[in-house]
């Protein structure tokens, strides 16, 4: 630009052109910001608004849910686990439960194989849109985050209706599901996909060529797939680098080999491939459970050992053989032959993994949980550090960091 | 093909058994359980000789210290010497033989019996006492775990039947293993209990016209696998899961038999009797069962000074401080003596008569207690005060005279004791008639766990803490030492008596360092050679014994629901 000839000096002007002294300024970002999601506490070391180093800090949502664990039977950990990812707190439920099962080495029943699998879905399409919708709300774009919530409200529907929850929904027991499909469901759920997917290319279109949000996106937090993979990585944000790992491909589990699905990868690792590997899982989604629903056999949803599961009611209040299983069962909780295991699903945010370790009694001796979300977050200050201090909240948003998995 | 047959020679005649295999371990017997080689005594049965490898046989009627029945048929077991299965508790393990406890055969078997004993077992696990400690729910879910397959009814029995004054006997729940009638007969040697009926009417019951009224009946509630036989006395004030356990001693005599004390928050609920082959093996009387009734029930929980209407609720630190200062003024007269209660833990007997001798400088300590009781002919003891035998060494060990209550009874009723430190409210006399001859005293400082009208003579009352409520160790009229453990905190503003003797050293300025019972066994065991040698440490049982079903704790050590380790808990209702 031309410097401006005969230009009166403003008043004030000096000033602007005066040396301003810049030194390095920390910020504390959260834990109460609502951008913050959760509780997490990012302490930001500023040079003007680039982030020299950021730190986050973990520790206002801690419960101690693996301790609580020890204290109570298997079973009755199952509602703590409603509260690790608790915007897909089935596939937490579910997760749990495959690796007590293997544990004790049972093979649960073929039709809440494929439910499980369907509420999974589910639920990752949920916890998809929540994180979607964010990131456009959080980058100033009200009405595609509405257009998400609205869509996620028909997937908090259809839970309700199967668990009895919005939220902690406490769903299945070891050796399978507490109850069938309630009547009707699957036609509403059918229906409600088709709304779905209205809704999900309504946001696709609102945001993915939108000029604004996409300079935003695209080249901000930005991880190389190695990198990722040093941090333990998981899921869509692994996906985003380029890299092809998917527990329900590489390690298959449930009725997922008999679903025809791709995993849609990433190339650039950077905001805006994370917001699209979501949307197309959110079609991946869409498909696995329209299979599903199609292939779903009759038969029972939970095995018939009085060993593992309780018994029905009318045996228990008319029978000495069900009101002792049901008394042992309660009180004493499910005898877990002792050993250890890891088992993995593939949660919304990825690889959720679980170390369980029993010594033979009712309780767990031991309950580690590998959440995704914790390695993930460790990788911020990677992503974001040497960036501008705006960045820093599209990536916090699309690495979909759950306060209550990460601080468990 | 005209071959002739050839006569057939003479039948050989069969071959005898075989010889008996040499010992592989001469003197023992070697068998294999499971794969796994056992080494035992001779005459050894398979469900004790199976436990050393590890091997767990179910059984109901077999007791280790009853004669064998062998009726229930839980313990069969495959053996290679016979085509049927055969019942553990009633084999001998003999040399070679291999046991199976755990094939299919023996499985089915297993679980025949127990559906068999189910078929008429009432629906009861809700409303039962035993229910978490029963052997049926157990076995059930380890053996059967199988629906019921009974149409129609159950066979109805007598549900609550009155044996005597301790037992209840639900009839309809009794598998009928005589247990309870084999240790009449076998260890309390009164065969109050009987079988009567055949089939689907056999039933256990008192003989006509009798009642099971022994002193030992208790025992047979314990040895009920089931919950048909009941103790009266416990029925229905607590759910077993909700009790926790810590290993005691019964001080109801001398005998000081092993118990558990069952609790909930700070009340007491129940003694079982802790195994110890030295001193009750398997067993306690209903006279020590009862005992932890003062546990509970009317007890001390506020100093007070002052006698009388005077009497004011005062601080821990101003009960002390008012005592100490009026017995330290009488310290070395003629006119004051000390009583200590033989119910005492040697650490509170030891604190108490370093207090007499060294402070108080008495010469002589009088001996209070419970007044003295009939013997029995199995475990109950005349005397009826746990630690006289502690209280006698301990005397010895700090140089003080033991002498006997009645003179100090006299000795006040004469004038020429003025003033007395009692340590333990109980006196050997008729309480009445020595509260009065007690209300004649210039100076009376009482410790006492429970209210009583003698707490009501004493210028200062200071609360004791029970036994159950501190760490410590008694003596019984053996000589064997026990340690006791704490089951809860003390009630109250009560603490133990070492605790207040501790308190009245400091109020006159005297330094202890007793923080603990430990401290105090610690600084003061070495005056007294019997108690020198005793291991006080290592001799302690664990302090909490989990046993029967673990009920989901309220804490992760078990304590119950509202438990606090500082300050009164909060206690729920049953």
């Amino acid at each position: 630009m031309a410097e401006p000839v005969d230009a009166a000096p403003q008043a004030g002007e000096s000033e602007l052109e005066a040396h301003l002294e810049t030194k390095r300024m920390i910020v504390n970002l959260g834990p109460s910001h609502p951008a913050m999601h959760g509780t997490v506490r990012m302490r930001v070391e500023l040079e003007g608004e680039t982030i020299v180093r950021a730190d986050p800090e973990i520790g206002f949502l801690h419960r101690g849910f693996q301790k609580s664990c020890e204290n109570v039977t298997w079973t009755q950990c199952l509602p703590y686990t409603d509260r690790l990812n608790y915007v897909s707190a089935l596939m937490n439920n579910f997760g749990f439960l495959n690796a007590v099962e293997k544990l004790i080495g049972l093979e649960i029943p073929e039709r809440a194989k494929f439910i499980r699998v369907i509420g999974s879905e589910l639920h990752r399409m949920a916890d998809h849109l929540t994180c979607v919708g964010a990131v456009a709300l959080e980058l100033g774009g009200f009405s595609a985050f509405l257009y998400a919530i609205e869509a996620r409200e028909l997937l908090v529907d259809r839970v309700t209706e199967l668990t009895g929850a919005r939220l902690t929904t406490t769903f299945g027991r070891v050796g399978g599901l507490n109850r069938d499909l309630p009547d009707g469901w699957v036609d509403k759920v059918l229906k409600s996909l088709d709304k779905i997917a209205l809704l999900r290319d309504e946001v696709d279109a609102l945001l993915t060529k939108n000029r604004i949000f996409v300079d935003r996106m695209k080249g901000t937090g930005v991880i190389a797939a190695e990198d990722a993979l040093d941090y333990g990585f998981t899921g869509p944000c692994l996906r985003a680098c380029g890299v092809n790992y998917d527990v329900r491909k590489a390690h298959p589990y449930w009725i997922y080999p008999a679903l025809d699905f791709d995993v849609p990868l990433g190339r650039n690792g950077d905001n805006f491939d994370r917001y699209i590997v979501r949307i197309e899982e959110l079609k991946q989604c869409d498909r696995m459970v329209r299979q599903a629903l199609s292939l779903l056999p009759p038969g029972p949803v939970i095995l018939d050992d009085w060993r593992i599961v309780l018994p029905p009611k009318p045996e228990v209040y008319g029978t000495i053989e069900g009101v002792m299983a049901h008394f042992k069962l309660i009180m004493e909780g499910i005898q877990v032959p002792a050993g250890e295991v890891y088992d993995c699903t593939e949660a919304a945010n990825g690889e959720l993994g679980w170390y369980l370790v029993s010594d033979g009694g009712g309780r767990p001796y031991k309950v580690h949980v590998r959440s995704p979300g914790f390695a993930i977050l460790a990788g911020v200050p990677r992503m974001i550090e040497g960036r501008m201090l705006a960045d820093l909240i599209p990536t916090f948003d699309t690495i979909n960091m759950i306060g209550g998995e990460v601080e468990q | 093909m005209s071959e002739k047959e050839q006569p057939k020679p003479a039948a050989a005649p069969p071959p005898g058994p075989p010889p008996k295999p040499q010992p592989k371990n001469p003197g023992f017997v070697t068998a294999t359980v499971d794969g796994r080689e056992v080494v035992v005594k001779p005459g050894t049965n398979m469900i004790e000789a199976a436990k050393t490898v590890g091997s767990e046989i179910p059984y109901y009627c077999y007791h280790p210290r009853l004669t064998i029945a062998a009726n229930c048929r839980m313990c069969l077991v495959e053996v290679s010497n016979a085509p049927k299965l055969q019942p553990a508790c009633q084999t001998p393990l003999s040399e070679g033989l291999v046991v199976k406890t755990a094939t299919a055969r023996v499985k089915e078997q297993q679980r025949a019996v127990m559906e068999f004993l189910l078929l008429n077992h009432p629906v009861d696990c809700s409303i039962c006492d035993q229910a978490g400690e029963c052997k049926l729910q157990d076995y059930y879910m380890r053996y059967d775990h199988k629906p019921s397959r009974l149409e129609g009814s159950k066979i109805l029995k007598s549900k609550r039947k009155v044996l005597g004054p301790q037992v209840v006997l639900d009839q309809e729940r009794c598998i009928l293993c005589t247990r309870c009638v084999r240790f009449m007969q076998e260890v309390a040697k009164e065969p109050q209990l009987g079988l009567f009926g055949r089939g689907s009417n056999e039933r256990i019951d008192t003989f006509p016209g009798a009642a099971l009224d022994s002193n030992y009946s208790g025992n047979t509630v314990d040895i009920c696998p089931v919950g048909a036989l009941l103790n009266r006395d416990f029925r229905f004030r607590a759910r077993a899961w909700f009790l926790s356990s810590a290993p005691s001693v019964c001080t109801g005599c001398s005998r000081n038999c092993s118990t558990f004390v069952d609790f909930y928050g700070q009340d007491v609920y129940r003694y079982r009797p802790r195994e110890n082959e030295a001193i009750n093996k398997s067993w306690m009387c209903d006279h020590g069962r009862l005992t932890y009734k003062e546990l509970n029930r009317d007890r001390a929980l506020q100093p007070l000074a002052g006698r009388g209407p005077d009497a004011r609720d005062v601080a821990k630190a101003e009960a002390a401080k008012v005592a100490a200062t009026k017995l330290s003024a009488l310290a070395g007269t003629p006119g004051l003596a000390v009583a200590i209660s033989p119910n005492c833990t040697n650490e509170n007997i030891m604190a108490a008569m370093s207090f007499a001798k060294d402070v108080l400088k008495v010469p002589h300590v009088h001996v209070s207690g419970r007044p003295t009781g009939a013997a029995d002919h199995l475990l109950l003891t005349a005397d009826r005060n746990a630690n006289r035998k502690g209280l006698e060494w301990i005397a010895a060990g700090f140089g003080l005279q033991v002498k006997p209550f009645d003179e100090l009874s006299r000795g006040i009723d004469g004038g020429a004791v003025k003033a007395l430190w009692a340590v333990g409210g109980d006196v050997p006399e008729d309480l009445g008639a020595f509260t009065q001859i007690a209300s004649r005293l210039e100076l009376f400082v009482l410790q006492a766990q429970n209210e009583s009208r003698l707490g009501a003579v004493a210028d200062v009352l200071l609360p004791a803490s029970s036994h159950v409520e501190d760490e410590g160790s008694v003596a019984n009229q053996d000589g064997i030492v026990q340690r006791l453990r704490q089951a809860f905190p003390p009630k109250g503003e009560s603490q133990p008596h070492w605790k207040w003797v501790s308190d009245l050293h400091a109020a006159l300025g005297i330094t202890t360092t007793w923080a603990s019972a430990r401290e105090v066994w610690r600084a003061l065991s070495n005056r007294v050679p019997e108690l020198a040698s005793f291991e006080w440490d290592t001799k302690a049982p664990p302090a909490r014994e989990a046993r029967g079903l673990k009920p989901i704790p309220a804490a992760a050590d078990g304590r119950p629901p509202g438990y606090r380790e500082y300050g009164a808990p909060r206690v729920r209702g049953i």
